[in-house]
């Protein structure tokens, strides 16, 4: 009768930090993939940076995450098809965030390509005006959105 | 066969509290654990992006004459040396916060996971308190908070521009 009462004890107290364990190893993986989907992002967003300083795009070579205006307008105007097995990703484009009033879309390229998750991060559109006769640099907020590919789920 | 009985109370007791104790032991090592993990103001490659960006805005200030407008790092500087935007007659520091404003109340629309963001501009001198230069704040944060800062050099003193963003989602 003690050995089974001791058993009875054995099992419960086993089957309770069973659960404690269950739980804790369910907050661990939440965590974990919570963590990933952020480093996932954060790489996706250093790889933009690749993007931008491209000197096809970029306004100056000594300044990351800044794109040149005139150069993306015409980049957009059907340049850019030319470019289509060059780019690493299914579609590039930039948005005019700041100022509001100013807000545009500009499709640098698309490939037409469905199924496609979009990265995107803040850069600075740049582009050169002359006023009173001097020549100068105005930059404005936009922000760089970059397709990828993802692939098919087979069925 | 009274003291067995007294015996066998004392060990179950001992028994419950070993028990007890040991389970006690396992909430707070998980109580830890789980204080430690959750970042209380994460450094972000996305937010410091966004600052940088900000910083390279041109504004509508020229210090000296048109069209040399400064941009929003030199109205940091411009505001922490007091000066005055020429061209629209105001004091920079005035212009400063009106800017910062615009540009984080429009930067805060395009993304709708951000729920509150908190903009400040602080003038570190050695071996005294931080002079706020700028200060805005949008919303309130209930949950853990992303950022970054960065530290803009001055002829004395640095100057440390830090945006903390609450991710709503």
């Amino acid at each position: 009768m003690k050995i089974q009462q001791m058993a009875f004890m054995i099992i419960a107290i086993f089957i309770f930090f069973a659960l404690v364990a269950v739980f804790f190893l369910s907050w661990q993986t939440r965590s974990l993939k919570s963590d990933f989907g952020a480093m996932q992002k954060e790489q996706a967003i250093s790889s933009l940076a690749v993007i931008s300083d491209m000197p096809e795009l970029n306004c100056d070579s000594k300044t990351s995450l800044c794109l040149d205006e005139d150069k993306i307008r015409v980049m957009a105007s059907n340049y850019s098809q030319r470019y289509s097995e060059f780019w690493p990703v299914a579609s590039v484009k930039v948005y005019k965030v700041y100022p509001k009033e100013q807000f545009e879309q500009i499709v640098v390229f698309d490939s037409g390509q469905t199924n496609v998750e979009e990265y995107s991060t803040f850069v600075s559109i740049c582009k050169k005006l002359k006023g009173s006769g001097y020549v100068y640099d105005s930059c404005n907020i936009g922000k760089l959105s970059v397709g990828v590919k993802l692939p098919e789920v087979v069925k | 066969m009274k003291p067995i009985n007294t015996k066998k109370g004392q060990q179950e007791m001992i028994g419950f509290v070993l028990i007890v104790v040991l389970v006690m032991v396992a909430i707070m090592i998980f109580i830890v654990i789980s204080v430690r993990k959750t970042p209380e103001d994460r450094q972000s490659l996305e937010i410091e992006n966004m600052l940088s960006v900000m910083m390279k805005q041109t504004t509508g200030c020229a210090i000296v004459f048109e069209p040399e407008y400064d941009n929003v790092e030199d109205l940091i500087k411009s505001c922490y040396l007091d000066k005055k935007c020429e061209n629209l007659n105001k004091p920079s520091c005035d212009y400063l916060n009106e800017t910062l404003s615009g540009i984080i109340g429009d930067l805060g629309q395009t993304d709708n996971s951000i729920g509150a963001y908190e903009l400040s501009v602080l003038n570190e001198a050695e071996g005294s308190a931080a002079i706020r230069l700028a200060y805005i704040r949008v919303g309130n944060c209930t949950t853990s908070t992303i950022g970054a800062q960065k530290t803009i050099v001055s002829d004395s003193g640095n100057l440390i521009v830090r945006l903390r963003v609450c991710k709503s989602v």
